[in-house]
């Protein structure tokens, strides 16, 4: 008989173990404190055979109890006069409804209250019952935990993928805002990021110089700077690029329980975030800068190429003469001109102009001169009315900034005549068979300058056989050593009175060398243009 | 806290829709919740959230839609969104969010999902 019981309270025992590996099994896997209320009832009332089990709930710093899960709506008026204690405290009572109040201390400093009915059949709770509820208790409080620990895993998830984001964000951000060439987006981009990635839930960016604003955006656009600077909590940042400064500032840092302040991640995101909007923008401006000056070399080469079209490739040839020009363009395109033109009547028409500044400008400005000169040349034009013609078209096509020096000879090669107007240029020199120098000076001003109806006043000359012509340009006598000293007049006069070789050509050749010889290796600075005329 | 948010909600073959315009945040993903506990009943187990107007989630809005899908899922419903923005995509991609709410690129595609 002693066995029977014996075996009987063991299999009991066996019922109850495996009653509570199943229990924690379903308790574990409540989604919410209800659930978990919920499960716990049904597992006690299934093991005890009670009419009800009540569950209530007192959150840490919470101030009243909750019910959790109720079968007897009394219980909770009940169960409310119970203190919590800070260990569990099992009752039994000798009420007629209810039989055991329990009070629970959980791992959060949050309680569970029970209040359990009478079994079934009415008998009192054994004294194995006794153990049972003591045994499920400590059930309920592991499943707590386990509850708890669940969920701060999930929110330890939550912020570790909330860290992955951020950081992605940061890199995805320096990608973007390298591709994005335009000022106004770059802001909007950074500040959008960087008020999103730190849960602010507004920020601005405003710039300024010599403290006058000159830009602002906010997100959500349309606030106000003084809203966002007059917040309690904010976080700001700048930087100084370009002569401008650069303020951010993000407001109200935003949580589940309300504003909360900025951390030192926030600080160092929106750090990184205005780094790399520095960044942005200094390669913004790079690129704008370097995109000019492509553009500038462009224009040159479509000067330069304007120019090699004008200047001849060769020059007629004059019976009983001989002729030989050139120009060397200084790297940045100059506006030196030259020409030898054969007229209709037989005469020859010596030109040599420089345009001030360089350039397409410059470049357009000889192209007009050039066209102007084949258009009226032929027209028998005396040669003063030409020069105010040329005058009045080179003022109207020209900025006021440019203007032409320009000098013209007309040779009648049969007679050496020459008929002449120089309209500001440097003298041409005109070497006579007696070895004297004759400076040709005639004047007016350079084309461009006024249009007034000034007269060209004009000289005439004769060229004797065995007499020499120059014509140049000041890129001679103002070529640089580098010490800064000029070619200068005296030494070219010197230059042109002693070299007198048979070839047109050798003479220019060796005047420029000799220019060179002087210049070294300073680099050339203006056009480099003559033109030599020899009456054999 | 500032919000420039808006939401607009219909009920479309026993689905809740609602439609968001602007910064989902706090505030934001407060009035979502709220539309949807205001709105979901036993006959409603899908939830189409369409973005197509918010280009911009913060990780407190998302904490609502979390909620959102908790809830649903403990009932079997789901929740889907809609007309995401690329931006907005990989963020819930990585906030592991696809887990257990799906997507669709229109409301007629996510009232079709199974």
């Amino acid at each position: 008989m002693v066995k029977d019981e014996l075996n009987l309270l063991v299999d009991k025992l066996n019922l109850q173990v495996k009653s509570f590996q199943e229990g924690f099994e379903v308790l574990s896997q409540a989604r919410n404190l209800k659930d978990l209320a919920k499960h716990f009832s049904h597992i006690l009332r299934g093991n005890l055979l009670t009419l009800n089990v009540n569950i209530f709930y007192f959150e840490a710093d919470g101030s009243n109890w909750s019910e959790l899960y109720i079968h007897d709506e009394k219980s909770f008026d009940f169960f409310k006069h119970f203190e919590k204690k800070t260990v569990p405290e099992i009752c039994f009572l000798d009420d007629e409804c209810f039989k055991v109040a329990i009070t629970l201390p959980l791992i959060d400093k949050s309680f569970f209250g029970l209040i359990v009915g009478g079994k079934i059949d009415k008998k009192d709770y054994s004294e194995i019952d006794k153990i049972s509820i003591q045994i499920f208790m400590q059930l309920l409080g592991n499943a707590y935990q386990a509850f708890v620990n669940q969920k701060k895993e999930k929110e330890l998830v939550f912020s570790l993928n909330n860290r992955v984001l951020q950081l992605n964000s940061l890199i995805d951000t320096g990608i973007e805002l390298s591709s994005i060439q335009n000022t106004d987006s770059l802001l909007e981009l950074a500040l959008q990021r960087s008020v999103v990635l730190t849960n602010a839930s507004a920020g601005g960016v405003f710039i300024e110089a010599d403290s006058i604003e000159l830009q602002q955006l906010t997100f959500p656009p349309g606030l106000d700077k003084e809203y966002l600077e007059n917040s309690d909590n904010k976080l700001r940042t700048n930087f100084e690029l370009l002569g401008k400064d650069y303020t951010f500032i993000l407001v109200e840092k935003e949580s589940r329980q309300g504003v909360v302040e900025f951390d030192d991640t926030d600080e160092i995101l929106l750090g990184a975030f205005a780094r790399q909007l520095q960044s942005a923008i200094e390669n913004e401006h790079l690129h704008k800068e370097a995109l000019e000056k492509e553009n500038i070399k462009k224009e040159l080469s479509v000067a330069a190429e304007i120019q090699k079209k004008i200047i001849p490739d060769s020059l007629p040839k004059i019976e009983g003469y001989k002729i030989a020009g050139i120009n060397i363009p200084s790297k940045e395109v100059g506006g030196d001109y030259y020409d030898c033109l054969e007229l209709n009547d037989g005469r020859f028409a010596l030109i040599m102009a420089d345009v001030a500044g360089k350039g397409v400008p410059a470049s357009l400005l000889v192209s007009t001169l050039n066209a102007s000169l084949n258009a009226y040349l032929d027209l028998q034009v005396p040669l003063e009315q030409l020069a105010m013609k040329i005058n009045s078209i080179i003022y109207n096509a020209s900025p006021s900034n440019k203007f032409i020096t320009f000098f013209i000879s007309i040779l009648d090669p049969s007679t050496g005549e020459l008929d002449i107007v120089n309209a500001g240029h440097n003298p041409s020199l005109l070497l006579r068979k007696d070895n004297t120098l004759k400076k040709i000076d005639a004047g007016g001003v350079a084309f461009g300058m006024f249009d007034m109806g000034l007269p060209f006043a004009g000289e005439k000359l004769v060229m004797e056989r065995d007499e020499r012509l120059l014509l140049f340009t000041d890129g001679i006598p103002e070529a640089m050593n580098h010490l800064e000293e000029e070619y200068s007049d005296e030494r070219l006069d010197d230059f042109f009175c002693r070299n007198r070789p048979e070839s047109a050509q050798k003479f220019v050749n060796d005047l420029v060398e000799d220019v060179k010889k002087h210049t070294g290796a300073t680099p050339q600075s203006d056009d480099i243009t003559a033109l030599y005329l020899i009456r054999n | 806290m500032i919000s420039d948010f808006n939401l607009i909600s219909e009920i479309k073959n026993n689905s809740l829709v609602m439609a968001t315009e602007g910064y989902i945040n706090n505030n934001g993903g407060q009035k979502i919740t709220e539309e949807f506990y205001d709105k979901k009943n036993d006959d409603i187990n899908k939830v189409i959230l369409n973005l197509e107007k918010t280009k911009v989630v913060n990780s407190i809005g998302i904490s609502f839609l979390i909620e959102i899908i908790e809830k649903l899922n403990e009932s079997g419903g789901k929740l889907v969104f809609t007309n995401l923005d690329p931006s907005i995509d990989k963020t819930f991609t990585i906030m592991g969010l696809f887990h257990f709410a799906k997507k669709a690129d229109s409301i007629e595609e996510a009232l079709t999902m199974e």
